[in-house]
């Protein structure tokens, strides 16, 4: 399947300014964005559980030159989304899809293997990843070491593509139960509110959750760092911490679709898409509306309805 | 910056509850204030001169009145400020009226939220820009939307002034509830003698454009320049052909229709003129009960119209009309009284409503003038009028007096007399309200000249006893018995609801409208024919229920308003408008697909999509401010920073 895939991007390349996947990084458990100019580099890409990153990001930067994207399920939906803001423009875009098996989530192999210094060999088979690390063989089913999202990922396929490649997956669930927002929020409110100080006094205020976010694209003029409006005070404590993330998820309420980027890339581990998944429970519940299925869509939020079919605010 | 601060007392209204000297001594505290003071009424000539002296004196660039709603004076102490020089919009005002000493009695709690309530103007202020409103041009056109007798009053009043009117009205003929009067109260003058000749005058007016059968669709635009689509709903009859003969009428089979004007009491014909002096008097057809439309059979009227005016195959039309101000004047219509299972729900037919006995009464009604029992055609001779169907009634949702039924029932007592002789009235009622001119004593008429037996208390159950009459049983609180009226005929004075759609429509207007759907004033003393929104005005019932003197009254009112708005020869918009900054805008759009007004245009710099506001189509609601992701569009005098700014002064702990 990787082979047919690296032929149907040779074969558009001819027509693209650059194509965007994965290749390998600095050590064998590591993939890393790839851009593939000359056929030989697409000779470098790698399809697999290791694709954590969702290259979708890239694009709103890139609007008007003429590109390639490799995209798994999730990472189709962000496409979908920028398409539906006019961050890109469709005829710009050359979306390469192909059914994904769920990826890894490295944070979880860490805790199996360790901080080691060096993976001497990954390998992928039937469902088990092996890294061998400091001369020790680690052997992880995928299911336990995936990112939580691949566990209620509903579109392993792209939702749109212009070439797809393989046979399509069937969905891991039919319907997002929200079960670990149901499990958290069962929770007393002092204890989340005291689980929530405690992670969110590890941020260190990176930003990094901002930047790997497709769908942030305020760019020079985020919040966190704006004098006007002067939202966040650059004051030490975890009140201006709490309060970007709270910033943050309301931005993408309707618009997020939990591709988990903002989890994925945090340093410190912080549970941070827990707060964009109550949000779209929210929109879900609310308005029965999926972010990034859609490209023609309109979200709730830019849709104005006299009367809300779910919300009562005229009893007569 | 230099700010003043003026806080006034405003009689005891303020000062009784909140010590307004403390709360000028801490202003002094907060940073740019250089003067402060307190005053006995800021809006008065002396308390206005008050500032302006201040201003000169202390060189002040900024004022804090700490009074009342802005909603009240904002306007006043703008001017004032514009009579020392400064921008207008170098002001803020807090409210430690409505806001502190009418909602709290500990004074020292009072004292201190007030100075808190100063706090966060100053620092609203400090972050305040002066701001110069655009001047833009009016369309001396003015829409009616309804055409009952306020709407006619307002059309003709604009129209008279040398207005050109565009009316809609959703039947095919003007004159609305009150062309199905037989008599108005007091003077019990024949309602379409004085009526006729206004409709007449609003056919031939030659600034009246009248759009009968035809609805608002939809409402864009601003005062001065409103774009409107009006629905021409398909009549099927060509009405610059039709005559009014109503040949068609008599020869059309379809006799089961319903006859809305004759408040169904008798079946209509699917094509239909409503009564002999309807404006326009033209035909119409209704579809659902049409033979040729239903199973294209028939076609009768097309057979007999002599002026061929039948087409089978009209269809709705839009039509756009430009217009600078708009009076709604859309009226009423009756609660649906068969919720009242005690009155029998709607099954019995010898049940009916005022406006029913009302077309009963009338020479063009569909029983000619004759009162006669819709059972079996019989005249009663014993009539009980209930009161208060529908209004005063918390039970169904209708706690306020319709404010009418009191007066037309004791004219239909009176009219009942006259019609029968021999005939006896009883009438059941909460309260007599009867506070208009001559209204009282035309009351009293009633009872004393006209024998109507007043009973008051409610009716419980009205039944019929098997032999053909009807058992009112009720209470009599004066008495404090119950008692049981045997009649012929029971009328239910049905109170007033708000118009159908009227949500609808206020929505398309960007009107308020309260919990019963009628429209909202823009104060309710001050305001009465005033909306909230610029240039849309009210006339009649479609605000509350009203009889005719107060309908007419309040078109002309209405008409008034417009007449004083299209005098100015330019209007200024409000500058508090959204602005964009393109630097930080990135051209998603969502910005202008948000708009209510259509104020934000899509444009390009330096080949980048990029928002653009229209100010003076701009209303200044903040939707775009709160939809753009990237803070790129801000509301001028509500900037973000402004609104974090007061947030940190209320929070500085």
């Amino acid at each position: 399947m990787l082979e047919q895939l690296k032929d149907t991007i040779k074969k558009a390349l001819p027509e693209l300014d650059f194509v965007i996947g994965w290749g390998m990084g600095f050590d064998a458990l590591h993939a890393t964005p790839l851009f593939m100019y000359e056929p030989e580099d697409v000779d470098k890409l790698v399809w697999g559980p290791l694709n954590v990153h969702n290259l979708a990001t890239y694009l709103p930067a890139l609007k008007g030159r003429k590109v390639g994207i490799v995209v798994k399920g999730c990472d189709s939906r962000s496409v979908a989304e920028l398409l539906q803001e006019n961050l890109i423009n469709r005829e710009d875009v050359v979306i390469f899809g192909a059914p994904c098996r769920g990826t890894v989530s490295l944070t979880k192999i860490r805790k199996v293997i360790g901080n080691t210094g060096l993976i001497e060999d990954v390998n992928y088979a039937d469902g088990t990843l092996t890294v061998k690390a400091e001369g020790a063989s680690h052997e992880m089913a995928l299911k336990d070491i995936r990112a939580d999202k691949c566990g209620y990922c509903r579109f392993p396929n792209a939702v749109l593509s212009d070439h797809f490649v393989g046979e399509k997956r069937a969905p891991q669930v039919e319907e997002d139960t929200f079960e670990d927002l149901a499990e958290f929020e069962s929770q007393p409110f002092e204890e989340r509110r005291d689980f929530w100080m405690k992670e969110m006094d590890r941020c260190i205020r990176c930003y990094a959750c901002r930047n790997a976010c497709p769908l942030c694209v305020c760019r020079d003029h985020c919040v966190a760092q704006s004098r006007d409006p002067h939202w966040l005070s650059q004051q030490d404590g975890v009140r201006d911490k709490f309060m970007f993330q709270i910033i943050h998820a309301t931005h993408l309420a309707g618009r997020c679709t939990t591709c988990g980027e903002c989890e994925r890339a945090c340093p410190v581990d912080i549970p941070v898409l827990l707060f964009k998944r109550k949000f779209t429970k929210a929109i879900k519940d609310t308005f029965d509306y999926d972010a990034g299925l859609d490209p023609e869509a309109t979200p709730p939020l830019l849709a104005f309805k006299a009367n809300e079919d779910n919300i009562k605010e005229k009893e007569w | 910056m230099k700010i003043g601060v003026f806080v006034c007392h405003c009689g005891s209204n303020i000062e009784g509850t909140v010590d307004t000297k403390t709360v000028a001594e801490a202003s002094l505290d907060f940073p740019e204030v250089t003067f402060a003071t307190d005053t006995m009424y800021a809006c008065s000539e002396p308390g206005q001169d008050g500032i302006i002296e201040a201003i000169e004196e202390h060189k002040l660039d900024g004022v804090v009145v700490a009074s009342c709603t802005p909603r009240m004076h904002e306007p006043t102490f703008r001017k004032t400020l514009e009579r020392a020089g400064l921008n207008p919009y170098m002001f803020e005002m807090a409210n430690i009226r409505e806001h502190v000493s009418w909602i709290g009695k500990d004074r020292e709690a009072n004292t201190n939220k007030a100075a808190d309530l100063v706090r966060i103007a100053v620092e609203k202020l400090r972050r305040n820009q002066p701001l110069t409103p655009k001047e833009f041009d009016i369309n001396r056109r003015v829409l009616v939307i309804g055409g009952g007798v306020a709407g006619i009053q307002a059309a003709l009043d604009c129209a008279e002034a040398g207005l050109e009117v565009v009316m809609v009205e959703r039947e095919s003929t003007i004159g609305g509830k009150m062309a199905k009067l037989d008599k108005t109260f007091p003077t019990v003058d024949c309602s379409s003698c004085i009526l006729g000749p206004r409709m007449v005058e609003i056919a031939q007016h030659p600034n009246i454009t009248l759009y009968a059968y035809s609805e608002v669709e939809s409402v864009s635009g601003y005062v001065g320049n409103f774009e409107v689509q009006v629905k021409k709903k398909a009549t099927y009859v060509d009405w610059a052909k039709c005559t009014g003969c109503g040949e068609c009428v008599e020869k059309c089979p379809s006799r089961k229709a319903p006859d809305p004007f004759n408040e169904l009491l008798a079946p209509g014909r699917a094509i239909n003129i409503p009564f002999p002096q309807a404006i326009p008097k033209k035909a119409y057809i209704q579809a659902e009960h049409c033979i040729k439309l239903t199973k294209d059979k028939c076609g009768n009227c097309a057979k007999v119209c002599p002026s061929d005016a039948i087409n089978f195959e009209a269809k709705d039309e839009i039509i756009t009309e430009e217009v600078g101000g708009i009076i709604a004047a859309t009226g009423y219509d009756l609660f649906d009284w068969t919720v009242y299972e005690e009155y029998g729900g709607g099954r019995y037919p010898d049940v009916v409503t005022s406006l029913q006995y009302e077309r009963m009464l009338s020479a063009s009604g569909p029983t000619g003038g004759h009162v006669k029992r819709p059972s079996d055609g019989k005249e009663p001779k014993k009539v009980v009028f209930i009161q208060c169907v529908g209004s005063r009634d918390k039970s169904v949702g209708r706690p306020y007096c319709s404010g009418f039924c009191c007066m037309y029932t004791a004219k239909q007592a009176i009219l009942t007399k006259d019609h029968i002789p021999d005939s006896e009235s009883y009438v059941f009622y909460m309260d007599i309200r009867a506070p208009g001119k001559l209204y009282d004593e035309f009351t009293r008429r009633a009872m004393e000249e006209y024998g109507a037996q007043y009973i008051r208390g409610r009716v419980g159950m009205v039944y019929p006893d098997g032999e053909g009459q009807l058992v009112v049983r009720g209470a009599d609180t004066l008495m404090g018995t119950q008692v049981e009226v045997k009649a012929d005929l029971v009328v239910l004075a049905v109170g007033a609801e708000a118009a159908k759609n009227s949500p609808q429509l206020a929505e398309k207007l960007r009107i308020s409208y309260d919990a019963y759907g009628f429209f909202m004033e823009g104060h309710p003393k001050l305001k009465p024919v005033e909306t909230n929104t610029a240039g849309v005005y009210l006339a009649g019932a479609c605000q509350g229920a009203k009889d005719i003197p107060a309908s007419v009254g309040q078109g002309s009112a209405a008409a008034a308003k417009v007449i004083g708005l299209f005098s100015k020869e330019k209007l200024k918009s409000d500058p508090q408008t959204a602005l964009v900054d393109i630097k930080r805008c990135i051209g998603c759009g969502k910005c202008a697909e948000t708009c209510p007004f259509g104020a934000i245009n899509m444009t390009e710099f330096r080949g980048q999509p990029k928002a653009e506001v229209l100010e003076t189509v701009c209303q200044g609601c903040g939707l775009c401010a709160a939809t753009c992701p990237q803070g790129a569009v801000q509301l001028k005098h509500f900037t973000d920073n402004q609104i974090l700014a007061e947030v940190e002064a209320l929070c500085r702990f």
